[in-house]
């Protein structure tokens, strides 16, 4: 087992892992950070997303070795204070039910009005259709995301 | 005793052990609400402490349905609690819950609740006005309990229900509480955000697989993948070999037998899985094909099964009849595929236990627990966390089963956690059904007859009847179903309906909707095909065998057909029925569809869905679905819009997609890749529009499931002419129609 330094919302951890293990379970199981959550493991729900240097990435398929010394961001990093316009645009169109897949969703949404600050419809259809929601929240995030542009602007 | 349809899903199988249903006054068995001397805790669901907090605890899981913000708008109108001040306890099974019902099912977090938190609330309410009227010297009228305080209304005198706690707690319980007028309901009915959205959105909110448990080993199963096959022999060597991988286990109280590799982490453990080759004995079924047994669903319509339904003599008529109208409907096996897989922790000690599950049913997970381990049911603490998904799945503790036996084994915490593949494959799934219609037409058009045989699998992990009780020939009419079938609320003359069960050897149980996807589905198919023959407007022909709106007596069942009525009209209005489709001049091919169904008697619902197909079937698009609704009062109506939209998506899967087949006693499916669900590009516009057309909150979770797929194929028929009659639709299926 090697020890591999990675950057998690700012700070610097070091851990013991093997080297093909997953980012998300190394966020899981080593460093607590569970609102990174396991969907499917082979990057078709979405659920593990998080931010590589501010573009999103499926943390089931990034194996530690190749994440030593690059920065990540979970949701738990997006802002200090849950005040990311995605955030609150979230509660502010009441988006969660079940709730499992949205931190997925909103590190994706917010990845994506950095991109573009005012996106289209189908840019939204774009970035989101690879996530899942089994609730169905599709058109509250859809409203969620037009209402964090205007917050951003 | 006939048991009603909802009540049939909380008493069955494991739910029977000891449960019932929660009578409000239980909870005021004892005599006073004394307990230590700065708190005050009149019943089972509230406590007020000398800080103005008010604890209350949510007698049901939190799924999705919002019940952890509904509870406290109940609790903060009838006792005038103070919003801010409300903090919701998980109750779990124990002695203050004795005869409260905590399971989650039957759409009945809102209609299950709803009065016994009043009655709680408004005891406590009375009892803190009594204690403040007494400090007051005055009369308990001349005080009213508002925002978390109790105001003396001449003075204007406040005391905050954290100052009178003391007091109130040795003050008498009132058996019968008086109940506030709904006029002086301030948050029932209100568009009221979710409480939790903060957790929510910053990954705070704590599922079952984010419980951390000190000294906690992660394990995975290796399941057998055939239907009723078991463990023959397995080396343990290779997947010992792995780093970090801890301990092997046989398991065998799931759905499925398998080995356990439990390891000091999830990765660990997920490849000492892989490591693993087991030897499996491929048991009785390994040849069991979903494909076949879609046939022999079709050749078991020619036997005369069991009389659901029996008006007037509908097979003479039929028989008599010039002109027949007979179709074929098919809805094939479906998963749940939550987005949380199933997972539970569980904690074997010396003569106790402790369990951290996401589950809809936390007394039998103890109660199963409690007899495994032959201990008391006290000595199983059950710690029920959010779940991600529920949808039924969660309704039976298989997994918790397995929890419990691999961590009895290694005598450690274990977090078991089912991968995406085991929870596609292993669980219990919604039955497939074939569905005959048959009708007989006057000149106009207009069914005289009607026969509607449905043949399919009972939900077998609910307790199949026993072949004693299959000798009564009303067994299924007796329980009220299937229902779709028993409660079909147009007024036909003629009208027969008949079940025919057949086994399979693939667990079945309850999904979202239960047993009206597939009856309904039809049903409303087939009015539209009878609609279309004979050129009657599908809304027209709908109102007309509603008329004269009367009651459906079905013995302790009762459908207003005037309800039914109301929300057709309105959905009729709302999505300008009557009107050409705007925005058709896109080359598409666009088309509009009609569904409505009655809900276990009390919610009543129509849908409109526009669709649109490109020219060469690749692409089927769902625009818009707008849903009138009447399931009584709305506590929730943010809650009730969100359950429709939720509802739809879920209908959609089963419409356009979703399907789970069976090759060699296998499940096929693995994943989101071949198990199709819709994602934000297929996601419609939701427009939920209500009537109230009765007094009492009706459940609504599971309401808008099943007439998503006819309305959708009954665009599909407006748009191509092409009729569909077997689920999943697809480009290639619409392309063979």
């Amino acid at each position: 087992m090697a020890e591999y330094s990675l950057h998690i919302n700012g700070k610097l951890h070091r851990v013991k892992a093997e080297a093909d293990t997953p980012l998300l379970w190394v966020l899981r199981d080593n460093l607590g950070l569970t609102g990174t959550k396991y969907g499917c493991g082979i990057g078709v729900c979405g659920a593990c997303t998080v931010h590589e240097g501010g573009i999103s990435a499926r943390s089931c398929q990034i194996q530690i070795a190749d994440a030593a010394g690059k920065h990540f961001t979970t949701i738990e990093g997006l802002s200090p204070d849950i005040s990311h316009p995605c955030q609150l645009a979230w509660m502010d169109e009441d988006v969660a039910q079940c709730g499992f897949c949205q931190p997925g969703m909103i590190m994706e949404a917010a990845a994506l009005v950095r991109q573009h600050p005012h996106p289209s419809d189908e840019q939204i259809d774009q970035a989101m259709s690879p996530h899942v929601c089994r609730c169905g929240t599709y058109q509250r995030m859809r409203k969620a995301i037009h209402n964090a542009a205007e917050r951003k602007s | 005793m006939r048991i009603s349809r909802r009540k049939f899903l909380d008493y069955s199988g494991r739910a029977a052990v000891g449960l019932t249903i929660a009578f409000p006054l239980d909870c005021f068995a004892q005599s006073s609400a004394r307990d230590a001397t700065r708190v005050f805790q009149p019943n089972a669901y509230i406590r007020i402490g000398s800080d103005n907090v008010v604890r209350l605890w949510a007698t049901r899981s939190e799924m999705g349905q919002g019940v952890r913000t509904l509870l406290p708008m109940v609790l903060a109108d009838e006792l005038g609690a103070d919003w801010d001040k409300i903090v919701i306890e998980q109750a779990s099974p124990g002695p203050p819950f004795k005869n409260i019902r905590l399971r989650t099912s039957g759409s009945g977090s809102a209609a299950g609740t709803w009065h016994p938190l009043r009655v709680a609330a408004a005891a406590a309410r009375e009892m803190l006005i009594s204690a403040a009227a007494k400090k007051w010297d005055t009369e308990a009228k001349n005080c009213r309990a508002q925002n978390g305080s109790v105001v003396h209304l001449s003075s204007g005198l406040k005391l905050r229900f954290g100052e009178l706690a003391a007091s109130a707690a040795l003050l008498p319980v009132p058996a019968k509480p008086p109940l506030k007028n709904s006029s002086d309901l301030e948050l029932i009915g209100k568009p009221v955000k979710r409480r939790d959205g903060a957790n929510m959105v910053s990954g705070r909110a704590v599922y079952g697989l984010d419980v951390r448990v000190p000294g906690m080993l992660q394990a995975v199963v290796a399941r057998c993948p055939y239907l009723g096959g078991k463990l023959v022999s397995c080396d343990p060597a290779p997947a010992l070999k792995i780093a970090g991988v801890k301990h092997m286990v046989p398991v065998k109280r799931g759905f499925s037998h398998g080995v356990a590799v439990v390891a000091v982490n999830t990765w660990a453990a997920l490849k000492g899985r892989q490591a693993l080759q087991p030897i499996w004995n491929k048991g009785p079924d390994s040849e069991f094909d979903s494909s076949s047994f879609t046939r022999q669903l079709e050749d078991s319509l020619s036997q005369s099964g069991y009389p659901i339904r029996r008006q007037g003599d509908a097979p003479a008529v039929l028989a008599a009849s010039r002109n027949k109208l007979d179709a074929l409907y098919e809805y094939p096996f479906q998963a749940h595929a939550p987005l949380e897989t199933m997972n539970c922790t569980a904690h074997v000690q010396e003569a106790a236990c402790e369990i951290w599950v996401p589950t809809q049913c936390p007394e039998v997970a103890q109660q199963e627990t409690a007899e495994f381990l032959g201990i008391p049911a006290e000595s199983v603490k059950v710690n029920i966390t959010l779940l991600g998904g529920g949808f039924g799945r969660r309704l039976v503790a298989d997994y918790v089963r397995e929890a419990v036996e691999i961590s009895k084994a290694v005598r450690l915490p274990v977090q078991v956690l089912w991968t995406r593949d085991d929870d596609m494959k292993h669980g219990f799934f919604h039955p497939p059904r074939i569905e005959l219609l048959q009708a007989g037409l006057d000149d106009l058009g207009f069914p005289v007859a009607w026969m509607h045989k449905s043949a399919g699998p009972f939900l077998s992990i609910l307790g199949t009847p026993t072949a004693e009780q299959k000798k009564n020939p009303n067994v299924y009419a007796e329980m009220g179903m299937p229902w779709g079938l028993f409660d079909n609320p147009y007024n036909l003359q003629n009208h027969w309906g008949d079940f025919v069960p057949v086994d399979s050897p693939v667990p079945t149980g309850p999904w979202r909707a239960v047993m009206y996807p597939s009856t309904v589905f039809a049903r409303e198919s087939f009015l539209d095909e009878i609609a279309h023959a004979a050129s009657i407007d599908p809304l027209e022909l709908r109102l007309r065998l509603l008329e004269p709106g009367d009651v459906l007596d079905l013995k302790d069942h009762q459908v207003e057909r005037s309800r039914l009525v109301a929300v057709l009209k309105l959905v009729g209005e709302k999505s300008a029925w009557s009107q050409p489709l705007s925005h058709t001049d896109d080359g598409r091919l666009h088309g509009r569809g009609l569904a409505c169904n009655v809900y276990d008697e009390d919610c009543y619902l129509a849908q409109v869905a526009e669709i649109s197909i490109s020219r060469d079937l690749s692409s089927l698009k769902v625009h818009r679905i707008v849903s009138a609704v009447d399931c009584g009062l709305v506590l929730s109506p943010l809650g009730v819009q969100a359950q429709t939209e939720s509802a739809i998506a879920w209908g959609m899967t089963a419409a356009l997609g979703g399907r789970i087949t069976f090759k060699a006693g296998q499940a096929q499916e693995h994943s989101y890749s071949d198990f199709k669900v819709p994602r934000m590009n297929d996601a419609p516009t939701v427009e939920t529009h209500f009537r109230q057309g009765s007094p009492m909150p009706g459940g609504f979770g599971e309401t808008a499931v099943p007439t998503v797929a006819p309305a959708i194929t009954n665009a599909i028929f407006s748009a191509t002419g092409k009729r569909v009659r077997r689920l999943p639709v697809t480009p290639e299926t619409l392309a063979k129609t």
